[in-house]
């Protein structure tokens, strides 16, 4: 009976990235959803992460439950509001009889995805496409949605040189309460930046609080079986110390809740210096104490080469022709890792409570989980998951997600294995009858058998889990066309390339395979960290970044937690925490 | 050697909004030395420095100018997107504004420092500072060192602070005192029909919340929104209203003469302390775990239940819980058939509010449960608009909470209205604490003009022209308030300074007519608090700008990491 309910999960999007990120999350979910009543309800429940809602008009809503913070200036075409909930354009000045004078902005201007977005809304037709020429899908004309048109228009919007904000390439509506402008700092200029720890850490107070916990009082209310947040906070700048300060309220207030916490970082800011980048290194280290202490997991997400001042350079994906540099390129990687990572609680059948999906993972105070995935995971087309894993028989297929690399030792505490996109008879061997089957892979009957097997090859006698889905993360636009041509337009692996000169087809979908980890690698991990951020003194070389907090002897407190932290990472620590006096030299 | 006035960001001379749409762009920066040492740095020198800082300040006057008194002008601020402010506030506006020049948000930050500790007297703030700098600089450009204006300054102060001490009224805070200061300070913010129907919503809730000798703590006056499609009100609720409803169809939707429980204890399935992994345990284990704590919860239902039986069994009276952790559904279902009413997740700053307002005391528990654990309310009923619930808790016999209900079609009118209400419960907070106040309508500022000009002999040297600066730059507040309602300012300056000298009374100006009228009679009062923290920010400020003599700009990007 429990097994079987709907656990909702509030998102919290604390900075730019994070809102970058969240964007394409929210599409990708977005493009999932079905509103047709003949369609088998998928594997995951979708209501886990939206909400029903109903305008003052009496009209329906689907939004998510989601509070996403920015800065002042950082929403450019978006209304704070969004206009679902628009009660008309009033703009008469009721509470005043006198002059009222206007200033009014010129209204920004939109890309072309945008514009196409609000002839769709209006029901007007996409220009350059010919709909009837398309085959509608067997679904009645009244479950016609955006996404669907969009779809079927196949248009590939080149979005790379226009998106400057995340609401660029923003598909879905957001409920009112979603937005929220952080007005004390800019999001772009010279001045009122929000650069530091310290700066994030103090803006949790007054107003700003007050007004958040009504935002989360308004989505938390109404949830029935509430399982938790999943919390996207930038890691590099000053939302690294707010995150920090929300996931303490989170835990004051909700603290039978799951927190998980995702800490994620662009691979470069534009007009960086070598200044900023100590910033982003103090942020890093600060964040990665705080986020894990008042989680209960935090899981850096990014595709940097290491979170280092001189990083090296970003992992390689085979199958993936992206520009790191981009945002808008990067996010995308980062949302669809994320949509296979959280899988467990989403599912709409034996569900994993977030609490316990965290618990699992952390044992002993071992806070901070990595990220891996395989973008695309590598399969030919028409081929077979032992096939597709015996290929990759000698290494994992994944590349770190959080910038730790395996030890590859087959050593780890605890691992959770998603692998998204793979239809039922693909999972299994398909020639068996009279053959002997070449590899025991091809011998099981089952997936999770299949992929258990595989994972236990590299990894045995450690505890582990494997979920799969078989419903892909559908790539409709504005998801970036960043796959190399040898994707088809399934993700599958295509025996030949298409010919030159022939625009190859969009990919629509990619299987997916993620695994998130504790294990003995995050203990020399971190400790570089460590090392890194305790050589600098802050008063020296970077005499601003403590200007608003926290005082010197707190961030020296914060980087020998970080150092304690690592050291739960040993494979011979039992668990509890190490005093400091014993000497601490992993690496 | 003057002080410096060193920021890693300094002098930007675009003064921009890109959020409100107003854009200032005062090309007077002059770059006068390029340093050596560090190519990027810019510097602008004394003379220069001044110009820049004044043109700074007087940029900043200008836009808040037209906002000043009851006929200022209201400012509607649409984003590229389409967002709408609506403001007549100073306050308000400076944090709109995407202020780059240093010297205008360091300007900027004092006067909305002055809001934050007075609720009030940002525009005046920035009128004086603009108008201090400007009479200096007249000086200035003759020859006068600036410090010695400052001193000028620094004397006129304290001479002006006298005179407050003097001219204020000191009187028992009546309801009809209130009722002026807070009509004074509302009719600048909203239109009078509007301003006089929160005049005395707000005089009465900050009555309702005051108690003798205690200080007032405004976070007892909650202020609630609500949306409304035609109905635009704002009433004093003698009690709560929270913004949602019970969670269960057969709760009632009216409760009268109701027992009130307010409690913070989880009621719904929460993570155990056992700690289960999903590696090992079967969905049939977990479901084992589940149930145990379902136990555990039915317990502390069946406690409110057996209280709810105790107290309600002889009469009809109802029984609500307000809970400030969850309530799953099956605990809401038990509660619903023994006709409790319960909302769950109540807001933590309305639980100490709630026990102010009803009485009883916020269990953490339901282990020791006792009638004299409960409040009362003679009425609890909810309100659904759309997809928002209200819960109205009213007739709270002597409440020391209560709620202002803001009602308005649209989001930029309610928070307009909400930071009128806000600014209206300021004055009249510092109104009782301060125990006096002062005549308002520029009548403070004619009569200061006038002691400093007879006081200005008995300083020492060319500092009295500091004194005769810091006078003149006053006088920029009746000037204005004269000129925003349409009359020429020298001459409602010159009437007003006539009949003051001639009555000897406190006149102000008569913003109907233009003429001096007397401004206790007409019940313009001002804080007493407000004008004495407005004197000193303004001269430390001016003061500060004043001295600088340098302005050195090096961006983060020319500091070696």
């Amino acid at each position: 009976m429990m097994g079987s309910l709907c656990r909702e999960v509030v998102t919290l999007q604390l900075g730019h990235y994070s809102n970058f990120v969240g964007t394409h999350w929210w599409n990708l979910q977005d493009a999932s959803l079905t509103y047709d009543p003949d369609t088998p309800p998928g594997e995951l429940q979708n209501d886990v992460l939206f909400r029903e809602g109903q305008t003052l008009g009496g009209q329906m809503t689907y939004t998510p439950r989601l509070i996403a913070m920015d800065l002042k200036g950082s929403l450019q075409t978006l209304r704070q509001e969004g206009c679902l909930y628009e009660t008309g354009k009033d703009l008469t000045a009721l509470t005043w009889e006198g002059n009222v004078m206007m200033h009014k902005a010129s209204p920004t201007a939109k890309n072309p995805f945008l514009l196409d977005l609000d002839k769709l809304d209006k029901g007007e037709q996409l220009s350059g496409v010919d709909f009837e020429q398309i085959p509608v899908p067997h679904c009645s004309v009244s479950v016609e949605t955006i996404n669907s048109r969009l779809e079927r228009a196949q248009k590939g919007y080149q979005l790379e040189g226009s998106v400057r904000v995340w609401s660029d390439f923003l598909r879905i509506h957001l409920h009112p309460r979603t937005i929220s402008v952080i007005h004390k700092y800019n999001h772009d200029g010279e001045t009122h930046l929000l650069e530091a720890f310290g700066q994030g850490e103090a803006l949790l107070q007054g107003t700003v609080l007050e007004e958040l916990e009504d935002r989360l009082h308004f989505f938390i209310e109404e949830c029935d079986y509430l399982q938790g947040f999943q919390v996207m906070c930038d890691l590099a700048d000053g939302f690294s110390g707010l995150g920090s300060k929300v996931t303490e309220m989170l835990q004051d207030s909700y603290g039978g809740r799951g927190i998980l916490t995702w800490g994620l970082a662009p691979v470069s800011h534009p007009d960086t210096t070598p200044m900023k980048e100590l910033y982003h290194l103090f942020n890093y280290s600060l964040g990665m104490v705080h986020l894990a202490k008042n989680s209960s997991f935090f899981c850096p997400l990014t595709l940097k080469g290491g979170l280092a001042r001189q990083p090296p350079a970003p992992p390689f994906f085979p199958h993936l022709n992206y520009d790191s540099t981009l945002w808008y390129h990067s996010s995308s990687v980062l949302a669809l890792a994320l949509d296979a990572l959280t899988v467990p609680y989403r599912l709409r059948h034996n569900s994993i409570p977030m609490w316990e999906f965290a618990d699992t993972l952390t044992v002993s105070g071992r806070k901070v989980v990595a990220a891996y995935g395989a973008l695309p995971f590598p399969m030919a087309q028409g081929s077979s998951l032992p096939d597709a894993l015996g290929a990759c028989a000698a290494t994992l297929p994944w590349k770190p997600l959080s910038t730790c690399p395996e030890l590859g030792d087959g050593r780890c505490f605890g691992q959770s294995v998603t692998l998204r996109g793979l239809e039922g008879q693909s999972l299994v061997s398909q020639q068996r009858l009279g053959m002997q089957p070449p590899t025991t892979l091809h011998s099981l009957d089952c997936g999770e058998d299949v992929l258990s097997s595989y994972i236990n090859g590299h990894y045995p006698a450690t505890p582990f889990s494997v979920h799969l889905v078989s419903s892909p993360s559908k790539l409709t636009p504005p998801f970036p066309q960043i796959f190399s041509q040898t994707l088809g337009p399934q993700g599958f692996l295509q025996d030949q390339a298409p010919p030159l000169n022939t625009l190859s087809p969009l990919v629509s979908s990619i299987p997916v395979l993620t695994s998130l980890q504790s294990s003995p690698a995050l203990g020399p991990w971190l400790s570089e960290l460590q090392r890194g951020a305790s050589t600098m003194d802050p008063r020296r070389v970077a005499p601003s970044f403590l200007s608003q907090g926290p005082e010197l002897s707190d961030f020296q407190e914060s980087l020998e937690q970080l150092r304690l932290l690592a050291g739960c990472y040993r494979d011979d620590c039992d668990g509890t925490l190490r005093s400091s006096s014993e000497e601490d030299d992993d690496s | 050697v003057f002080p410096r006035l060193v920021s890693h960001n300094l002098a930007l001379i675009t003064f921009s909004s890109t959020v409100c749409g107003l854009i200032y762009l005062t090309n007077v920066y002059i770059m006068s030395a390029i340093k050596a040492l560090n190519p990027k740095a810019e510097v602008a020198r004394a003379q220069a420095a001044l110009a820049v800082n004044i043109s700074a300040a007087r940029g900043l006057q200008d836009v808040l100018k037209s906002n000043l008194g009851p006929k200022g002008t209201m400012k509607m601020l649409v984003s590229g997107a389409g967002d709408i402010k609506l403001t007549k506030d100073g306050n308000v506006l400076l944090h709109e504004m995407q202020i780059q020049h240093p010297t205008a948000s360091l300007i900027a930050k004092v006067a909305t420092a002055q809001d934050d500790i007075t609720g009030d007297g940002t525009t005046s703030n920035v009128l004086i500072i603009g108008e201090l700098l400007k009479q200096a600089d007249l000086y200035v450009s003759e020859g006068l060192h600036p410090r010695i204006i400052a001193e000028g300054f620094e004397a006129a102060k304290e001479k002006a602070l006298e005179v407050l001490e003097e001219l204020k009224v000191t009187r028992v805070m009546d309801r009809e005192t209130l009722i002026h200061v807070a009509r004074t300070s509302l009719r600048t913010k909203v239109h009078s029909e509007l301003a006089d129907l929160l005049t005395e919503a707000v005089v009465d809730a900050v009555l309702a919340i005051h108690r003798p000798n205690e200080p007032i703590d405004l976070f007892m006056v909650e202020i609630m929104e609500m949306k409304h499609k035609t109905d635009s009100d704002t009433q004093l609720i003698r009690g709560l209203v929270l913004d949602h409803g019970a969670r269960h169809p057969d709760m009632k939707k009216r409760v009268e003469d109701a027992f009130v429980l307010t409690c913070n204890a989880s009621l719904e399935y929460e993570k155990t302390s056992v700690n289960s992994g999903f590696f090992y345990k079967s969905a049939v284990e977990r479901e084992k775990l589940v149930a145990a704590e379902r136990k555990f919860i039915e317990e502390r239902v069946k406690k409110i239940i057996e209280l709810k039986n105790a107290v309600c069994s002889n009469n009809n009276k109802g029984f609500v819980v307000l809970n400030q952790k969850g309530i799953d559904p099956y605990s809401l279902d038990a509660l619903a058939k023994e006709g409790i009413v319960a909302l769950r997740r109540t807001k933590r700053r309305n639980m100490e509010r709630l026990t102010l307002a009803c009485g009883g005391i916020a269990m953490n528990s339901f282990d020791d449960l006792t009638p004299e654990c409960l409040g009362h309310a003679g009425l609890v009923y909810e309100h659904t608009l759309g997809e928002e619930k209200y819960t109205f808790i009213e007739d709270c016999g002597n409440p020391r909470s209560v709620t202002l209900l803001v009602k308005g079609p649209n989001k930029h009118t309610l928070t307009q209205i909400k930071d009128a209400v806000r600014d209206g419960l300021r004055a009249v907070k510092n109104a009782i604490e301060d125990g006096c106040v002062v005549s308002g309508a520029g009548a403070f500022e004619v009569a200061v003009h006038d002691a400093l000009i007879k006081h200005k002999p008995s300083v020492k040297g060319r500092a009295q022209l500091g004194v005769q600066a810091f006078a003149d730059a006053l006088l920029v507040i009746p000037k204005v308030l004269a000129q925003n309602s349409g009359y020429d300012p020298q001459e409602t300056l010159v009437k007003l300074q006539t009949e003051y000298k001639e009555s000897g009374q406190l006149v102000g100006v008569d913003l109907s007519s233009g003429e001096p009228m007397v401004a206790s009679e007409a019940g313009v009062w001002d804080n007493y608090s407000v004008k004495k923290q407005l004197l000193h920010s303004c001269t430390v400020i001016a003061s500060n700008i004043l001295l600088v003599d340098e302005i050195m700009r090096a961006g983060m990007s020319s500091l070696k990491g």
